[in-house]
This record gives structure tokens, sequence and C-alpha cells, in this order.
């Protein structure tokens, strides 16, 4: 019988693990199952608000910059294939094949009903109190491929 | 999309938002639920190789979240346990000053492991009373084997 210790310091490696997406994903289905949508929503909506403070303020002070970085950043990261294009007043993000939706069909995880939440509704509390807003103008929940448009509001 | 790393915050402001929908009760009585739904891999690991399985687990998904610890299997003595020497959750969510940690983010990690051993014949006991300073031991054993010595293991600082 076998007596074995493994020993981790935390420099070793990469923090990515993605089975993360299904925790998620199953999150959401509890939210929607015991306070619907909107529950949801606002669970997102809250998280958004809280967990990219950083980012909103970015958006404020530096405007669709900010975000086209935090994406890039996102989709290098996950290895997703992304096309970041950016104007001064626009940003759209086309993504062809969501790499947290990749990972769940290829892991067996079942991808939450409401996962496209995840890009509309915190799209929108980014943009909450900016000069910006965001609209969701394709999702393919399958595969989760999408494009998102940011833009100025107008005046 | 929101990636993997920032599952931790949406974990926590989770928990922070089922306890004002429903009280504590509510974040529990998700913690079951997740178990259930989203710990199969575990379940199956620990079921169909005993101890050898929580290390197959951990070892995995502690070595992705590149937590800093010491894990220990003895299979004669039958008991496992992991030394979290720096959680990468609890660490990150205490660091982040913007962020406000749900208070008892640590206890998911008693009822969601608990829920899936203890049915699989195992006692499993946590000590979180080191948890606000992202540290805290487990320990899983075949019910009626002996204890793990009451150390913090190697490499402890």
């Amino acid at each position: 019988m076998a007596k074995r210790v493994m020993r981790r310091t935390a420099g070793e490696g990469l923090y990515y693990h993605p089975d993360f997406h299904g925790a998620l994903s199953a999150s959401l289905d509890y939210l929607e199952r015991h306070y619907g949508v909107e529950g949801v929503r606002e669970f997102l909506r809250r998280f958004a608000r809280a967990c990219y403070a950083p980012l909103v303020a970015g958006l404020q002070e530096r405007g669709l910059v900010a975000l086209e970085e935090h994406f890039r950043e996102v989709y290098r990261f996950e290895g997703g294939e992304a096309q970041i294009t950016r104007t001064e007043e626009t940003l759209v993000v086309k993504v062809r094949a969501c790499p947290a939706v990749q990972h769940m069909r290829r892991r067996g995880y079942p991808v939450a009903h409401l996962w496209g939440e995840t890009l509309r509704t915190v799209g929108e509390a980014l943009c909450e109190g900016t000069p910006y807003a965001v609209e969701l103008c394709v999702y393919d929940p399958e595969g989760g491929g999408s494009i998102e448009c940011f833009y100025r509001r107008r005046r | 999309m929101i990636p993997c790393t920032d599952f931790i915050p949406a974990y926590s402001e989770l928990f922070k938002y089922l306890e004002e929908r429903g009280a504590p009760q509510a974040v529990a009585a998700f913690w079951e639920y997740l178990a259930d739904r989203f710990l199969q891999n575990l379940r199956e690991l620990a079921a169909t190789q005993g101890l050898r399985g929580c290390w197959e687990y951990w070892a995995r998904t502690l070595t992705e979240e590149a937590a800093d610890f010491t894990m220990e299997l003895d299979e004669e003595a039958g008991e496992f346990r992991i030394v979290m020497h720096q959680c990468p959750s609890k660490a990150l969510l205490l660091r982040c000053s913007y962020l406000e940690p749900y208070p008892d983010y640590c206890r998911h990690c008693d009822i969601l492991y608990r829920r899936v051993l203890e049915p699989l014949g195992y006692e499993y006991e946590i000590d979180l009373s080191e948890c606000d300073q992202a540290r805290c031991i487990l320990s899983v054993r075949k019910k009626g084997q002996a204890q793990f010595p009451p150390t913090r293991g190697a490499g402890e600082s």
C-alpha cells in the first residue's frame, strides 16, 4: 500500500481551472429554478459591478480601450478565437465559439439555459453609469459564439 | 465572457445574494445542490478508487488552481489529508480590496465534500480555524481508522 506526499507552492503553476465554468453554469441553473430569470440577472449584475469595479472605472476614464484590453486578455487566456475591432465610438467583440461553452461540452457539464446572460447582463452592468451601452447582437447557445457591440450612447 | 479566473468572486457574490434572498439556510441548500450536481467526478473517483480517488481528484484541481499545499495519502492507514498553506480562492478574496468576501465563504468546503464522501463510508473533517489567513486542513479517512497526528504537515510555514 503506497504512501504518497505531494507538495506544491503557489508560484509553480498557472491558475487555470476551466471546470469552474461548469460550476458557474450549475449555479445559474439553480438561480433560475429558485429565483427565475430576474434572479439570474440580478446576481450577474451584482457580481459584475463588484468584480469589475476597476474595469468600469477604466471605461469611465479611458473609454472603450479599457474594455478592448480586458477582452483581449480574457480570450488570450481562455484560448478563444475572438475578433475585436475598436473605433472611437464602438467596440465589436466577435467570438466564433465560447471557450467556456466548448470546455463544458467536452467535459459533459450541462450548459445553463441562461448562459447567454453572462454576456448580456454582464455587458450591461459594465456600461451602467458610463457613457456607453452594449447590445448582444448575436448569440449561439450551442457553441456560445457571439457578437457584442459596445457603443457610445447618443447625448 | 466571464473567465474561469473570475469564478471565485462570482461564487462569493452568489453566496451573499442567496443569503440576502433566503437566509443562511438558502446558501447551505445551494451547497448541497452543487455537491450533488457538480461533484460527480469526485464521487466516482472516491467510489471506484477509494482514497486514491481523492488524491487523483485534488491533485488535478489544486494544481490547476495553483494552490500552495501539501497533500498526503497513506493507504495502509486509510488516511488522506490536505494541508492548505494558502488557499488560492480565499487568498484572492482577501487581497482584492474592492471585494467584500462572503463571511462564511470557506464553509462551502465543509458541506460540499462531506456530502459526497460520508455516504461512501468516509469520515470527513476540515479545520477552518485559520481560514481568515487562507489556511485550512482537510482530512478523509475510512471509518474506524486511526487519525493523522495533529500537525500541519511537511512544509508548513
